[in-house]
């Protein structure tokens, strides 16, 4: 198992240079001078420029400006600075918090929701309570993000604390801390619980009727014990490879949430980014969200063989 | 029963929500603002977007991080209700010959460190701004300075020297300031952000601006930072009012906090929902809500900004009679693409000074008047193109006036009228660089200091062909001669009438066609009143009150 994560973990490597080039060639050949964009609509001193430009090594190749970056990321963890001077370090530190804060609650969100309605509909297939939870999740999938957001933001954030006057979803900003977090979170999780459900149900479903829970329920053991260490456990291996990659999914898929509750995040941070051609910027927050990527699939690889000793990998 | 399962697990999920995020710590918690009205202690809490730069006023020439500067520094010169330049630090403006300016300074002013003003901190702060070295965006500023082609010998030179010879620090509260030719609105530039002075502590060992000072500013203004504004991570900049402040203070309230907003309309529920005091920047899609439940909070006003169709004279021939560019602009419908396009957030253009400033008539531009068949008449004889086509940045919400302009001028002139979408403003100056597109451009200006000279010189003038935003290329020996009379005029309001005859010219042969004039949509919550904006669109921090 050890020389196994070893393994894993030396090839990602090789994939991070590659994403790395790949994207600082990306960014690199997008039209539009950086330092031009800094200056907005009025023309930039082109004298002011060159001296910028040179600052920040934007004369050399692309290569050389490759190198530049990745030798100060390798050998220094340094990631550089933006064109205003502050370290990308610094603004990508707080931003993953805050990205990372809701990621992780929108995944607990549609774990516990997800699975638990999955669970409710596999136990009473084809009865009301069933149809009821598909034909919701089937709401859920069809409203966008963009919508759910604003609807939720407007209904619960603004609408209920005037109508109340209590102040239980803080619709912008993080200066609420944890409960900052609670809408958002939903918000971004809401596909994903519709899917999540979908997917335990089936699973369940198709897991209830396999031949040893019906020697389990046989030999006499009580219901609850037969779905939840028999049925669920197996019918976990599909799940925990949907939440594994969908941790990625949220990390990158929150510029939209971000944006209406307007968190500091990864997502929005890379959008501005793009925009004025920040490519140390870019490329620091590609390569940290490859590596969760990366991280999280190993994270599902492990649990499988924690959850199914049939699958061990050497 | 089944209900209350629903309920444990939405209940669960909230707990372990909280939990997980409570991991994550790190993130700042001020925590309990949302309790609104009332005490001092309780922050008037503002709209702001996250500032481009560190908080540096000579690398600051975009507004939210001026916004945040000018309540941390008091300039030279305000505006006040009738468009005036009147002196703030600054005890007297006066020149005889417009040339030599002598800067006298109010005393009382210290810095937010307990050092007092003097002048040396204005002729350090400008001649760092000034010099090319230290690559300040606002340095261009300095330019008419006498010395400022000194500190900037061009691309690839060294710089000899640290100081302009027309800066001169003649004691503690005097200073001189010779200009390299005579400028009449001298005095009205001087309330921009990039005159501000800098203290001594704002430098350090190499004589550049620390980071340190950029992420927590030391001003000489009514409110100084409570703490480093680390920029990435944190979602306010929080001051208090500065004990030592000589000037007015605002009643009732010692705590101003700058919330940081990337999407303006989220900055409005939270308005809505009282977690925000002053939002100064409305979307329209808000602005009908807002009116409805803001009531007497919404306010509206004249914004100093102007919306034109750039003319690109210096590159396409075929633009160059005047007949053609009066029929354009008599074939636009001005009034519905304010009212319809912008919803009101716009005002119909008739001159190329925007009336919040002094100087501006209206009706001025006697082509901006709507007439679509003698633009018809106006436009075949005089043989304009079949075809047009009108660039514009697609990164800023433009393309629906300029569609709406399109459509106008394929109805009432009968040709081919295209807009064209260009991915930044700054392509399709390149492209007009390189003469690869020769169409219509769109054009915006937003006023560096409220004079009618800010929306001639800088964009019409000869000069500004080669360093300015003279963008479309025109030129006109009247109209440049006109201006450096305005110059020289021995006062303010005497170079205004230069001016206004100078802005006869534009209205005249169009090199532009001004489209609207901007407005500035502004509301505020019910915990505060007697909001003002100011010229540059900033709040009168003074006057604002608690309920």
């Amino acid at each position: 198992m050890g020389r196994y994560i070893i393994r894993r973990l030396l090839q990602s490597i090789p994939v991070l240079l590659g994403a790395t080039l790949l994207i600082f060639s990306i960014v690199f050949a997008l039209p539009g001078d950086p330092i031009a964009a800094l200056a907005g609509e009025k023309r930039a001193d082109p004298n002011i420029v060159a001296i910028l430009r040179e600052q920040y090594h934007l004369n050399d190749p692309l290569l050389l400006q490759y190198w530049h970056y990745i030798s100060g990321v390798l050998f220094r963890g340094d990631f550089g600075v933006t064109f205003a001077d502050v370290p990308v370090s610094q603004i990508m530190a707080g931003k993953f918090q805050v990205t990372i804060n809701l990621a992780v609650t929108a995944l607990i969100i549609e774990a516990v929701i997800g699975v638990g309605l999955g669970l409710w509909a596999a136990l009473r297939r084809g009865k009301a309570t069933d149809t009821m939870i598909l034909a919701s999740t089937l709401l859920l999938i069809s409203v966008p993000t963009l919508v759910s957001g604003f609807i939720l933001q407007y209904m619960l954030g603004v609408k209920l604390k005037q109508w109340t006057g209590v102040d239980i979803f803080p619709i912008a900003g993080i200066s609420n801390g944890l409960r900052s977090y609670l809408l958002p979170g939903f918000v971004l999780a809401g596909v994903s619980i519709a899917y999540l459900t979908r997917l335990t149900r089936t699973s369940l479903a198709e897991t209830l009727r396999a031949d040893f829970i019906r020697t389990a329920t046989a030999k006499g053991l009580p219901r609850r014990r037969v779905v939840g260490r028999h049925a669920l456990r197996n019918a976990l291996i599909p799940l925990i490879t949907f939440l594994g990659a969908d941790l990625g999914n949220l990390m990158g898929g929150a510029v939209i949430t971000e944006r209406i509750f307007n968190l500091p995040g990864v997502g929005l941070q890379l959008f501005d980014s793009v925009y004025l051609r920040e490519q140390p910027m870019v490329v620091g927050i590609v390569t940290v969200l490859v590596l969760i990527y990366i991280v999280a699939n190993l994270a599902v690889d492990v649990m499988y063989a924690v959850l199914d000793p049939r699958i061990r990998y050497e | 029963m089944r209900v209350t399962k629903g309920a444990q697990i939405v209940a669960g999920t909230a707990l372990l929500a909280l939990a997980v995020a409570a991991c994550g710590g790190g993130a700042s918690d001020t925590g309990g603002t949302a309790t609104g009205g009332g005490s001092a202690e309780t922050p008037v809490r503002m709209e702001l977007g996250e500032p481009q730069e560190l908080l540096v006023p000579s690398n600051t020439t975009e507004s939210e991080g001026a916004e945040t500067l000018a309540a941390l520094f008091e300039p030279l010169v305000n505006y006040d209700e009738n468009k005036n330049a009147v002196e703030a630090a600054a005890e007297s403006i006066t020149s005889d010959d417009q040339k030599v300016w002598t800067i006298k300074l109010k005393s009382g002013y210290t810095w937010h460190n307990g050092e007092p003003l003097i002048a040396q901190n204005y002729v350090d702060a400008w001649n760092y701004a000034a010099n090319q070295e230290n690559a300040q965006s606002a340095g261009y500023f300095f330019g008419r300075i006498d010395g400022f082609a000194d500190l900037n010998p061009g691309e690839g030179k060294t710089v000899t020297t640290k100081t302009m010879k027309g800066l001169e620090a003649v004691d503690d509260t005097t200073l001189k300031v010779t200009l390299a030719a005579p400028f009449s609105q001298f005095k009205v530039m001087l309330g921009y952000t990039a005159f501000y002075p800098l203290p001594k502590a704002a430098f350090g060992p190499d004589g550049k601006v620390t980071q340190a000072y950029g992420e927590q500013p030391i001003g000489q203004g009514l409110f100084k930072m409570d703490k480093a504004y680390k920029k990435g991570t944190d979602q306010t900049i929080d001051m208090t009012v500065y004990d030592k402040y000589p000037g007015t203070k605002p009643k009732g309230w010692t705590k101003l906090q700058f919330k940081l907003y990337t999407d303006s309309d989220v900055a409005f529920n939270d308005l809505q929902a009282n977690n925000l005091d002053i939002h100064d920047s409305l979307s329209p899609a808000a602005i009908s809500t807002a009116k409805s439940t803001l009531g007497e909070r919404y306010q509206d006003q004249p914004d100093a900004g102007v919306g034109y169709i750039g003319v690109p004279l210096k590159y396409n021939p075929e633009l160059d009679k005047v007949d053609i560019r009066k029929a354009i602009s008599m074939a636009i419908d001005r009034k519905t693409i304010a009212e319809t396009v912008f919803s009101g957030t716009r005002a119909p253009a008739d001159d190329f000074i925007n009336p919040a400033i002094a100087g501006y008539r209206q009706g001025a531009c006697k082509a901006c008047t709507y007439n679509p068949a003698e633009a018809k008449k106006l436009y075949d004889a005089a043989g304009g193109p079949k075809t047009l086509e009108l660039g514009y940045n697609a990164d800023g919400g433009h393309k629906e006036w300029m569609e709406a302009v399109a459509n106008n001028l394929r109805q009432n002139l009968g040709i081919e009228a295209t807009a064209k979408p260009f991915e930044k403003f700054a392509a399709i100056l390149d492209e007009l660089d390189k003469k690869t597109y020769k169409g219509l451009f769109r054009m915006g200006w937003a006023i560096d200091y409220p004079s009618a000279e800010n929306y001639l010189s800088p964009i019409f003038s000869t000069g500004a062909i080669a360093t300015g935003s003279n963008y479309g290329g025109y030129s006109n020996k009247k109209f440049d001669d006109l201006i450096s009379k305005g110059d020289q005029a021995a006062t303010v309001e005497e170079g205004l009438k230069f001016y206004q005859q100078a802005d006869d010219i534009l209205n005249e042969e169009l090199p532009y066609i001004p489209v609207y004039f901007y407005r500035n949509n502004s509301g505020y919550s019910t915990s505060v009143k007697n909001v003002k904006i100011n010229l540059l669109n900033q709040i009168e921090w003074a006057e604002v009150e608690k309920v």
